[in-house]
């Protein structure tokens, strides 16, 4: 902690204090600070008749009450030929009327309340939330449980959804980034379900079955935790929902398990007539909260996080290369996440680009991180810890994710002990064991004719065609 | 389900007034010496303050020719100051003179057509001396700072009529926040300068060239506004980024980001009676300076026949349509906030259901009831994505039919009761907490007379009338008042 800013000091101290500020104005880079507890917050667990898993925190301050219960429902669990199946179902699960209401009642009431009711899916899970003022809660969480268990999925909804959907896919080649990401965790995740891209076909033949198949298989009380916050009494919430859930009954849901992906190494080029090009890089790494990840997550925050990263400072900083570049270790929960970087940069620079990134992740691996880059990092996540306690809602769901993710409940402490223990040693370490930037995925989307060189200068190339 | 829903009326009437009365009386606010106006709101619940610094600072303030300098100056405000930055300020001083020296050189060899060899050995010269102060300074030294004591959201943002500089930080670096924004309000350093012209550069080409949506905009405001500043890009166009020298855009910032002209919030873990001290010994320090210039900004005049322009773009077609409209605190802008929520807001507004559920007819509707800015006389704007085979006419058609029932029928009282409970909801979301609070009130209390606006708001859009919408939907949902932007695909369809 005290290296850099001892260093520092020493640099500036001759000069400090005098150059247009009061003389017994501190310097900002000697004030020390402790280090704050956060005030945490310890949501009460309750486990209802039907098994499912309660998380509530109590917060009288504003008239509101929220939740979000958790399903393991995500795009992963597709069949093959229907990729987009779980976004189509949550679309239509929300608006395509439920219990004894059609389409049009839920979204009448829901608005005039001013309350509401989403549901969103990822690769992982589908979540059912709600935000209802609390005077209104009784109604709003009568028609959440009917989103949540009595989804009628209406034709003519199905339909809607299915034809935005499509069209959604008609205008996806319109932003350079935009096609850039979807290539990159289409590559860096080949054939794992997570790398999978949907298709107008696949989307097309998603029929209501198919959504009635999918409530089927994964809504299970026993296999889903549900976060709720707000102004409430605990108890009397507990016997709400016990109320509202009682026609839900528990079952047995088989969930598939995969092999991880098996990207193929090579630069991935779409051609796309643009003044700049949008390039990714990287490779699978640990799933989070394994081996290694602490020290990756420290090594990515050096490469890419912010304007004191190597990337922000050499291509954006000193060069003026791009506006926005960076990068990350991921987070993988079932499958490993991915070290990256990316950069939006000049058309005519992009091969310099390129070279000049694989430099940054290729020195992370040859030297040791500078003590005064890891403790800038390190600092930034101690202290940041306060902030994760900001949001009751937040921490209940963070919580809840936590159970569904099968982590245990202590990781985030051993995640900071690994943190605080990390030396520039083994952030080397784990950069030579899980980063190789030989068998990187590259995906670059940019005009072949305006680059400074050919990008089979680099390596193997393979041409992505746009739909 | 009728009798249900005014049950619900009902019940929404009697709504507490509590939490905004208990948040309004937490609220306090100081006036220093320089001008500066401080807002805090203590919240306990974690350790940690968010801040933000507002300046009536924006787009509309700048000359023409330097398009976009409001937006550089905030890129430049994170690069430091003499004591946060510098290894060497009196060395890097110097070194930052020879650049500018080198710059004006080099420029003046391009006016008088000089040889490509002088042009050549001024640029390397220029490159050389921006190599040699850059070794005099750290990086980003206030990014530095924050990062290393657990910022979140460390940013800034430039509007056509403000910027905000916005960050949270456990609550016991109060002073080191402090100590770091009184510094740069009266030492900025422009350091790095052109390395950052460069990075607008590439910042223009990835929001405005190569973001169709971007790419619209532009052309719809330059047509909307062919006097008044909204019309230009607040990015600037490409010429006059390129065209950004240090003495410029320091005497730009030099005129307007003073204490006098700025707001400073602070929500979270507060203490006001004992925190102000510290505000005092640190913002106080800063001098008072002008009061914003009378910039003649020209007001735009009547719009008297119908503006299309068409953009072709390699991208799928879209649509946009503005109305000119007066602004706050005019009462027909609040009418227009409730005309903007029947029209677009949530699955049963007007336009939703019409275009995306009825007829299929687009992907997407969308309104803005103040737009780009709100100090000056703006635009009621409208967007949509036409669903192929369907296009922008029809679009164009089926919007036009909605907005002449606006004209020509009362809305319905269920209409108005959602769009009242809305306004409520969202109001009291707002009192949440967190930087959305602390951006508010600082909005509030530099362009609205004072942040306790917020509290009257609700009143005005609980007496707008069914007869109002009409009246104003009349006055400028109009032939003549509109400006239409289509883009259409390169090579292909509308």
């Amino acid at each position: 902690m005290k290296a850099i800013w001892s260093l520092l000091g020493a640099a500036l101290l001759p000069l400090a204090l005098a150059q247009g500020v009061p003389s017994d104005w501190p310097d900002p880079f000697k004030m020390q600070f402790p280090r704050l507890q956060p005030a945490v917050i310890q949501p009460t667990r309750v486990q209802l008749s039907n098994g499912l898993t309660v998380l509530l925190v109590e917060d009288r301050s504003l008239p509101f009450v929220s939740g979000r219960i958790y399903l393991q429902a995500g795009s992963i669990y597709e069949p093959d030929d229907k990729v987009g199946l779980s976004g189509l179902f949550a679309s239509v699960m929300r608006t395509g009327g439920a219990g004894e209401r059609d389409p049009g009642a839920v979204d009448e009431i829901l608005e005039t309340l001013a309350a509401s009711v989403s549901v969103s899916s990822d690769t992982l899970f589908t979540s059912v939330a709600f935000n209802t003022l609390s005077e209104n809660l009784d109604q709003v969480l009568e028609i959440w449980a009917d989103v949540l268990i009595r989804p009628r999925f209406a034709q003519e909804r199905l339909e809607l959804e299915k034809g935005r959907a499509l069209e959604a896919i008609r205008r996806r080649n319109d932003q350079p980034t935009q096609i850039a990401v979807r290539e990159f965790l289409r590559r860096i995740q080949e054939g794992h379900p997570a790398g999978r891209v949907s298709s107008a076909a696949s989307v097309g033949s998603i029929t209501r079955e198919d959504l009635l198949a999918f409530h089927q298989r994964f809504f299970k009380p026993n296999r889903a935790v549900l976060a709720i916050s707000g102004d409430f009494n605990t108890q009397e919430m507990v016997a709400r929902l016990e109320r509202v859930l009682r026609d839900w009954r528990p079952g047995e849901v088989s969930l598939p398990s995969f092999a991880p992906p098996s990207p193929k190494p090579a630069i991935y080029f779409v051609q796309k007539e643009t003044n700049q090009s949008v390039i990714y890089m990287g490779n699978p790494t640990v799933t989070a909260f394994a081996p290694g990840y602490s020290e990756l997550d420290l090594a990515s925050r050096v490469l890419g996080d912010g304007f004191n990263s190597r990337l922000f400072l050499e291509v954006r900083t000193k060069r003026g290369l791009a506006y926005a570049t960076g990068g990350a270790q991921t987070q993988g929960f079932g499958w490993p996440g991915f070290f990256y970087g990316a950069s939006i940069s000049r058309v005519d620079k992009t091969v310099e680009v390129i070279e000049l990134m694989l430099g940054q992740f290729r020195d992370l691996r040859e030297r040791p991180v500078s003590p005064e880059e890891l403790e800038l990092f390190r600092n930034n996540i101690l202290n940041a810890e306060v902030f994760r306690f900001t949001s009751k809602q937040a921490v209940a769901e963070r919580i809840a994710r936590t159970q569904m993710l099968g982590l245990p409940a202590d990781y985030y402490e051993r995640y900071i002990q690994q943190i605080q223990a990390a030396t520039p040693a083994d952030l080397q370490r784990v950069m030579q064991q899980f980063v190789r930037p030989e068998e990187f995925v590259i995906v670059v989307v940019g005009d072949q004719r305006q680059f400074d060189k050919p990008l089979s200068s680099l390596g193997r190339v393979v041409e992505v065609p746009l739909e | 389900m009728r009798h249900k829903l005014w049950l619900v009326m009902m019940l929404l009437l009697f709504l507490p007034a509590a939490p905004a009365q208990q948040l309004r009386e937490q609220i306090r606010k100081y006036t220093l010496d320089n001008g500066l106006r401080v807002l805090m709101v203590p919240d306990k619940t974690a350790p940690v303050i968010h801040f933000n610094l507002m300046f009536d600072v924006g787009g509309v303030d700048e000359a023409p020719g330097l398009g976009g300098i409001a937006h550089m100056v905030e890129h430049m405000a994170f690069k430091g100051t003499p004591s946060i930055g510098s290894l060497d300020w009196p060395r890097e001083k110097a070194a930052l003179e020879a650049v500018d020296r080198a710059r004006a050189e080099l420029d003046q060899a391009i006016a008088r057509g000089a040889s490509q060899e002088e042009i050549q050995r001024l640029t390397a010269a220029f490159n050389q001396a921006r190599e040699e102060a850059k070794k005099l300074a750290l990086p980003n030294p206030i990014d530095q700072l924050f990062t290393n004591n657990g910022e979140q959201g460390l940013n800034a943002s430039t509007g056509y009529d403000r910027t905000d500089y916005r960050v949270s930080v456990p609550s016991n670096r109060l002073e080191l926040y402090l100590r770091v924004y009184a510094d740069v309000m009266m030492n900025a350093v422009f350091r790095s300068f052109y390395e950052e012209v460069d990075v607008v550069l590439e910042e223009r080409r990835q929001r405005n060239e190569n973001d169709p949506n971007g790419a619209l905009s532009e052309v719809f405001l330059r047509a909307a506004f062919q006097v008044h500043p909204y019309g230009r890009p607040l990015i600037g166009s490409r010429e006059e980024i390129q065209g950004y020298r240090v003495d410029k855009a320091l005497a730009f910032w030099r005129t307007h980001y003073h204490p006098n002209r700025a707001v400073l919030v602070l929500v979270g873990d507060v203490e006001p009676e004992r925190d102000i001290q510290l505000v005092r010994r640190y913002m106080g320090a800063v001098p008072r300076g002008p009061e914003r210039p009378s910039l003649n900004i020209p007001s735009e005049p009547p719009q008297t026949a119908e503006r299309r322009v068409t953009l072709e773009y390699n991208a799928q077609p879209s649509l946009r349509i503005g109305f000119h409209k007066p602004t706050y605190p005019s009462r027909e802008a609040y009418v227009m906030d409730v005309i903007d929520a029947i029209l677009t807001e949530g699955r049963t507004s007007r336009l939703f259901r019409r275009l995306v559920i009825q007829e299929q007819a687009a992907l997407n509707v969308s309104s803005s009831s103040a737009s780009p800015g709100f100090r000056y006389p703006n635009l009621f704007v409208i967007s949509a994505q036409p669903r192929a085979p369907r296009t922008t006419q029809d679009l164009e058609r089926l919007i036009y039919e909605e907005l002449e029932r606006l004209k020509n029928e009362p809305v319905t009282p269920q209409e108005l009761t959602r769009v009242r409970n809305q306004t409520r909801a969202a109001y009291l979301r707002v009192l949440q907490g967190g930087p959305g609070l602390a951006q508010t009130l600082a909005f509030y209390e530099l362009f609205f007379g004072g942040y306790q606006r917020i509290f009257e708001e609700e009143a005005i859009y609980n007496t707008i009338t069914a007869e109002e919408i009409q009246q104003v939907a009349r006055k400028y949902f109009t032939e003549q008042n509109r400006t239409v932007a289509t883009l259409v695909t390169k090579g292909g369809s509308r």
